[in-house]
């Protein structure tokens, strides 16, 4: 039995229903699913989840995240990913003599980068790999679990906003966007509004409706 | 953490979901208690060297004349201090003992002041002056429970203590006067929970193995309680029945330090 | 002094009402999650960060996160001017306030990971430990930190001769007995639980089942936190 309603506000502890399907951030105690974070409850059917507004990162495999150089180790690269557990990257992604060869000549510290997470092991520690160096541009931080809102629907929000402001954006999975290019101001505005209204309906057409009007009045 | 305590902690759940325990005492068994009162009595004004199954636990006494509190003038002071020596445990350096060990002497502490067994009241010397009393507790050799040991060792130190001479202002080392007074007994009671089963006096192992612990001291009344030492939680009956055990234990243990 | 006057404490309180509570979350800028509140007289600010690398490195476990929340009292706090940084007192408080926080964190989500919460209370008038809890759990949740549970305090205690819920500092100052009480409020169960003066086995059970229901209270006022604060960042436009 469903104790919520769709898009109904929770905190953590509340239960969702009894003898439910469980997903994202809710958990199990006998027939009972609870909510584990303060979030928004989602149901479809005879299952519950719980959308959260506010959290850190944890890595995921095949997450594309931004990612800065911390340390160049004989090998290999430790890259800061913005997470409570360490990246590492192998030299092997750009050279065949990773070993033997000065690795700071690919990459040094304090280096941006975007690169794809290939594997996640038990401690939540990843590998990265294809490893894209971003040059000049600006990085911003936006929070982790409104960068779904930010890309949108296979890519149509993230898509209209570099066609609409003609700015390059690199989206990190990990809350870190880099911006570069033409009105990257406007662009920015576009983010923190859908960072702040994420979970509200019909966005898409306000924030196309907002850039149409912010670029106008340039 | 000590890894064969952490690996021997599957064990010690699953036996005493069976009803056991790893040293075949009963749940609400206390271990072996020893106490030998005046081990150091050359020097400090009272001592108790107590032993709890392997627990040892050794506390001096130490008088001295002070100033009181600004805010309780004419009334004696008394502190508690632990060291948890490296000698007692390969763990007491390298981890982060220092709440643990201030843990242990304020619940010890809290259970002696506030019982009102040092008559504060009766412990100054002339206007200015009051006695202060350093209740120093030394573990030497650390398998589990203590709370209750260096508690036990307190209480037992105090009531062998010894009042120094006090004359022309000064402290005459090594000559007494009389007994320290001391008004009632506290005792320290704790219970380990494991596997939801309350478990009294637990060992180092079972310490490793418990999901919290509640030690409560009493006299006739109660006087001090403290939960810590894990993050399990406790029950509504988990706390009468802690309440019930401290008093009853409590009572037997009593004879043995006053006797 | 007498501290009840026809069943009335010096507040005109009864003897089983707790004091105003209120929380609002949200309210630092770098902190991942935080919550102000203000309990009677007491302030308290608590704040949380993510999860992030644990130091020192031999505190890490590789099977879940540490949690490790620093209680702290201002020097202003109180009437007499406390010396700043922590006394054994707040040490104390530090160690038990981690470990009631921990009994509710999703912990094993991140192993090898530090999780710092930080208490400070800015006015002190009795009650701080309960107020700080209180207010920490509100900010761990607001940082969606992942919890099993929310933690609930309050403290009960004696004065003249009575038992009455969460005392205030002039009936502390006077009173003799304190029993500080947090617990979780889905599952009714014991987190913290501290005692000291002297109470008969009646009086303790009457003090905690006062405190009990004194926490059930404040979880209300923890729960309409929670609720309006994501009321707001949902509503868009």
């Amino acid at each position: 039995m469903m104790d919520v309603t769709d898009r109904e506000l929770v905190f953590p502890g509340r239960i969702l229903g009894e003898g439910i399907e469980r997903s994202g951030n809710s958990f199990r105690e006998g027939r009972n699913v609870f909510s584990s974070i303060d979030g928004m409850a989602r149901v479809k059917g005879n299952a519950a989840s719980v959308i959260p507004f506010r959290g850190g990162y944890t890595p995921k495999e095949s997450d594309v995240i931004i990612g800065i150089v911390s340390q160049v180790l004989r090998g290999s690269w430790l890259i800061d990913i913005g997470s409570f557990s360490k990246a590492y990257m192998r030299g092997e992604e750009v050279t065949r003599d990773a070993l033997n060869s000065d690795l700071s000549k690919y990459f040094k510290i304090g280096d941006l980068i975007s690169a794809k997470i290939s594997e996640v092991n038990e401690l939540k520690s990843s590998q990265l790999m294809r490893p894209w160096k971003l040059e000049e541009g600006l990085i911003i931080d936006v929070n982790p679990k409104k960068i779904p809102r930010v890309v949108g629907k296979k890519r149509s929000m993230l898509n209209m906003i570099k066609d609409k402001t003609g700015c390059k954006i690199v989206v990190g999975q990990n809350g870190r966007v880099w911006l570069k290019g033409n009105n990257i101001e406007i662009a920015i505005k576009a983010i923190r509004k859908i960072e702040r209204e994420a979970q509200s309906r019909g966005l898409t057409d306000r924030i196309e409706k907002f850039l149409s009007n912010e670029l106008q009045s340039r | 953490m000590e890894l064969e305590g952490y690996l021997r902690g599957d064990y010690i759940r699953n036996i005493i979901k069976e009803g056991k325990r790893l040293d075949n005492r009963k749940f609400d068994e206390y271990r072996n208690l020893e106490i030998e009162k005046g081990y150091v009595g050359e020097k400090a004004c009272g001592s108790a060297f107590v032993k709890l199954g392997d627990t040892k636990v050794l506390v001096g006494i130490s008088m001295d004349a002070g100033e009181p509190y600004p805010d309780s003038p004419g009334q004696g002071v008394m502190t508690t201090s632990t060291e948890l020596r490296p000698i007692a445990s390969p763990y007491f350096e390298s981890g982060p003992p220092r709440q643990n060990s201030i843990e242990l002497a304020r619940v010890i502490d809290r259970g002696i002041r506030e019982s009102g067994a040092i008559p504060t009241d009766k412990l100054a010397i002339n206007d200015e002056k009051v006695w202060v009393v350093y209740i120093d507790i030394h573990i030497l050799d650390n398998g589990g429970n203590l709370i209750d040991a260096g508690g036990i060792a307190a209480i037992s130190a105090l009531l062998d203590t010894r009042m120094p001479k006090f004359e022309d202002d000064t402290i005459i080392r090594g000559e007494w006067d009389g007994k320290l007074p001391i008004e009632c007994t506290p005792i320290p009671c704790t219970v380990a929970k494991i596997s939801d089963q309350l478990l009294l006096d637990p060992t180092q192992d079972e310490e490793y193995a418990m999901d919290t612990r509640l030690t409560i001291a009493t006299t006739d009344t109660i006087n001090a309680m403290q939960k810590g030492g894990g993050f399990g939680t406790l029950t509504d009956k988990d706390v009468d029945d802690a309440v019930e055990l401290a008093f009853s234990k409590g009572n037997e243990i009593r004879k043995l330090v006053e006797g | 002094m007498k501290l009840l006057e026809n069943g009335k404490r010096l507040d005109g309180r009864a003897l089983d009402e707790i004091r105003d509570v209120k929380i609002e979350t949200g309210v630092l800028k770098r902190a991942a999650g935080s919550a102000y509140l203000e309990w009677g007289n007491n302030k308290v600010l608590a704040g949380v960060y993510y999860p992030r690398e644990m130091h020192p490195k031999f505190m890490r476990d590789p099977t879940k996160a540490v949690l490790r929340c620093t209680y702290n009292m201002a020097p202003f706090s109180v009437d007499d001017r406390k010396r700043p940084g922590p006394d054994r007192r707040s040490q104390e408080i530090s160690k038990i306030l981690s470990e009631a926080l921990s009994s509710v964190v999703l912990l094993e989500d991140y192993p090898d990971a530090g999780i710092d919460v930080s208490v400070e209370i800015l006015q002190a008038d009795a009650g701080t430990r309960c107020a700080g809890l209180t207010a920490a759990a509100v900010a761990i949740a607001d940082a969606g930190i992942p919890m099993r549970d929310l933690v609930s305090s309050c403290a009960a205690g004696k004065i003249d001769g009575e038992i009455a819920v969460d005392l205030m500092k002039d009936e502390d100052n006077y009173g003799d007995s304190d029993v500080p009480l947090a617990i979780l409020p889905r599952k009714k169960e014991v987190v913290l639980l501290q005692m000291d003066g002297k109470m008969t086995k009646e009086e303790f059970k009457k003090a905690y089942k006062l405190a009990f229901d004194g926490a059930m209270k404040v979880y209300e006022v923890q729960k309409a936190a929670l609720l309006s604060s994501m009321d707001s960042v949902e509503g868009g436009e």
